[in-house]
């Protein structure tokens, strides 16, 4: 072991004998290892949430076809079948969709709503539909229930033009996800044509791919395909002003919680000059023994190291720990009712433990850096002079 | 015979918060090689501040500082630190051992910082201790020691790297008499031993009578030296 660190550690461990240095030391691992603790679970708690919204948006299209200009797709079938060769496709569906009012059976309760038409849904029994939560509690209608749809499109009638009108048994009611703030509804796609109008065709074409991952690939055939005629979407693109969001939370979450560990790192600067001026007689002796400036200066980037592994090492192993624990047990329960997970999720990523600690460490390294190199430029004649 | 030391004019002024106090100014000095010599002198003359100019731990404002012929003016802060550690042993009025440290580590450190490795450097410091007459004392902590234990300590710690100038700066001067008189004692043994030059400041007429070789210091600068009788 170089004498320098052999310095520094025995700084750290004469706690009994000489405390100070010690529990300077300690008071200033434990501020960063808090700093670690609190941005790793930070993190664990936004990666948790935004897991299940990136979930959400690859549970919907991967790959929407929509006209470049107008509201209908000019070649309906030629879009289905160019989708239908995309390799890993796994379905085509039309998208009949289009906006409406939802009132409850007795009209006593009405919303504006986006209508559009989904899979699994029979109308064998007579139309039926599916509202999200914020419709069903707006218009105070659950499973079971009958609510009327009036399209914005109007039909003539013997009366004159009356608006076009469903009827349909609410078959169920979906959570409210991150996705799924504007009240919607969906129906059949019997049901979507007759509301809309769209007899035949659709006014766009979704596919959904074996693996999401692949969806920009795909999306390139399908373009090249189909020409400039037609817009082609990823999954990504459909939901990239939610993505940045997404980002742009974190990164400023990031920012904010890791203003802890830049206030331990002030704490460990001020702990390790408090050191310094401590030691001053010692630094002085050691330079009279032959020390350089250098090796003064290493004592107290390693006292920072030392400070920074330790403290970054604790750090880790409490926000890790917790977060597991806490994503694990469940311990953050959630009204099962109103979300669609029924606790606080929490996700660990290594890639961002291993960004927090790296960030960690080396602020700890250019905390200590200020005060070592005022250790270095110590006159030790003076220092040797005043500690009589 | 070749000087040891030899220093030119030398001028030193410390400024601190109040006002600049000139310690001395166009003070020279020589010293041959192999001799025991005593500065004494009424404190506050400059007589820790020339050991430390002489030991390059401090720099003149104006001045020249030859020790064994180098001149350490001319060295850079890590040639100068290197020369230190070869060539220079320090032993300060109040020890300045390590407190976190035992003996025989406090002992170590020379050897240590000039790279030996820490098994051989602590070999090293225990054959030191036993020459101090403390060989049983190395484990213990810097703390535990009597005065004179810890001024011993820091004497084979000032030997550590056998340098051929040894600075004493009133080493014994927070001793009781009989303590003195074994640590002045030990440190003429170890100078014969190992044909140091060594330059003790004392202010102790006693101890200084039995040296080499008796400088004065006062405000009007350093007195030529007293050659004092052979000692048999």
């Amino acid at each position: 072991m170089r004498f320098e660190s052999f310095v520094a550690l025995r700084y750290l461990a004469a706690s009994r004998r000489r405390a100070h240095v010690a529990l300077i030391a300690k008071i200033s691992i434990l501020g960063l290892a808090l700093g670690v603790a609190a941005l790793i679970v930070s993190l664990a708690l936004l990666e948790g949430f935004q897991d299940r919204i990136r979930r959400q948006m690859m549970d919907r299209a991967h790959l929407r076809v929509s006209p470049a200009h107008g509201a209908r797709l000019a070649d309906a079938d030629r879009v289905r079948d160019v989708l239908a060769k995309v390799p890993g496709e796994t379905s085509v569906t039309p998208v009949i969709e289009g906006r409406g009012w939802a009132s409850d059976s007795a009209g006593t309760a009405a919303m504006p709503v986006r209508y559009r038409n989904a899979p699994g849904l029979d109308d064998a029994t007579g139309p039926v539909a599916r509202l999200n939560a914020s419709a069903s509690l707006r218009i105070h209608s659950g499973e079971g229930e009958t609510i009327r749809l009036t399209s914005s499109r109007l039909r003539l009638s013997p009366i004159g033009p009356i608006p076009v009108a469903v009827e349909a048994r609410v078959a169920k009611v979906t959570l409210t996800g991150a996705l799924d703030k504007t009240p919607e509804v969906e129906v059949s796609e019997a049901t979507a044509r007759s509301l809309s109008g769209v007899g035949t065709g659709a006014g766009a074409y979704e596919a959904r791919l074996a693996d999401p991952a692949r969806a920009d690939e795909a999306a390139a055939s399908v373009r090249a395909a189909l020409g400039d005629a037609y817009r082609v979407r990823t999954w990504r693109e459909l939901n990239a002003p939610l993505a940045f969001a997404l980002r742009l939370e974190k990164a400023v979450i990031f920012v904010t919680v890791a203003l802890v560990i830049l206030v331990a790192a002030l704490n460990i600067v001020s702990n390790i000059a408090l050191t310094v001026v401590e030691k001053k007689r010692d630094l002085g002796v050691l330079t009279a023994m032959g020390a350089t400036p250098t090796s003064l200066e290493r004592i107290y980037l390693t006292l920072g190291a030392v400070i920074g592994v330790v403290g970054t090492g604790a750090g880790v192993v409490v926000g890790v720990g917790l977060s597991l624990l806490l994503e694990r047990y469940h311990l953050v329960p959630l009204p099962s009712q109103v979300y669609l997970v029924s606790h606080v999720p929490f996700a660990v990523y290594p890639g961002e433990v291993v960004a927090v600690a790296g960030f960690a460490l080396a602020t700890a390294v250019l905390a200590a850096l200020l005060p070592s190199r005022a250790a270095a430029r110590l006159a030790p004649g003076e220092a040797i002079r005043l500690s009589r | 015979m070749m000087l040891a030391v030899k220093a030119e004019s030398l001028s030193k002024t410390y400024t601190g918060e109040g006002a600049p106090v000139t310690v001395f100014s166009g003070l020279s000095f020589e010293l041959e090689e192999g001799v025991f010599a005593a500065v004494m002198g009424p404190s506050g003359v400059g007589k820790s501040t020339l050991l430390h100019l002489l030991g390059g731990i401090d720099r003149p404002d104006s001045g020249r500082v030859e020790v064994f012929g180098e001149s350490l003016e001319d060295l850079s802060p890590r040639e100068r630190a290197r020369f230190r550690n070869e060539r220079i042993g320090f032993v300060f009025q109040f020890h300045h051992l390590l407190p976190e440290f035992t003996a025989l580590e406090n002992v170590a450190f020379p050897d240590r910082i000039a790279g030996v490795a820490a098994r051989e450097a602590e070999r090293r410091a225990e054959a030191l201790l036993a020459r101090v007459g403390l060989a049983k004392r190395g484990h213990h902590s810097a703390r535990a020691l009597s005065g004179g234990e810890q001024q011993r300590v820091a004497i084979a710690r000032a030997l550590a790297r056998n340098p051929n100038l040894l600075l004493a700066d009133e080493p014994t001067g927070n001793l009781d008499a009989a303590a003195a008189q074994t640590v002045f004692a030990l440190l003429r043994e170890l100078h014969a031993e190992r044909r140091m030059t060594t330059i003790l400041v004392t202010h102790n007429p006693d101890l200084a009578q039995r040296c080499d070789r008796l400088f004065t210091m006062s405000r009007e600068g350093i007195a030529p030296s007293t050659r004092l009788p052979e000692r048999g």
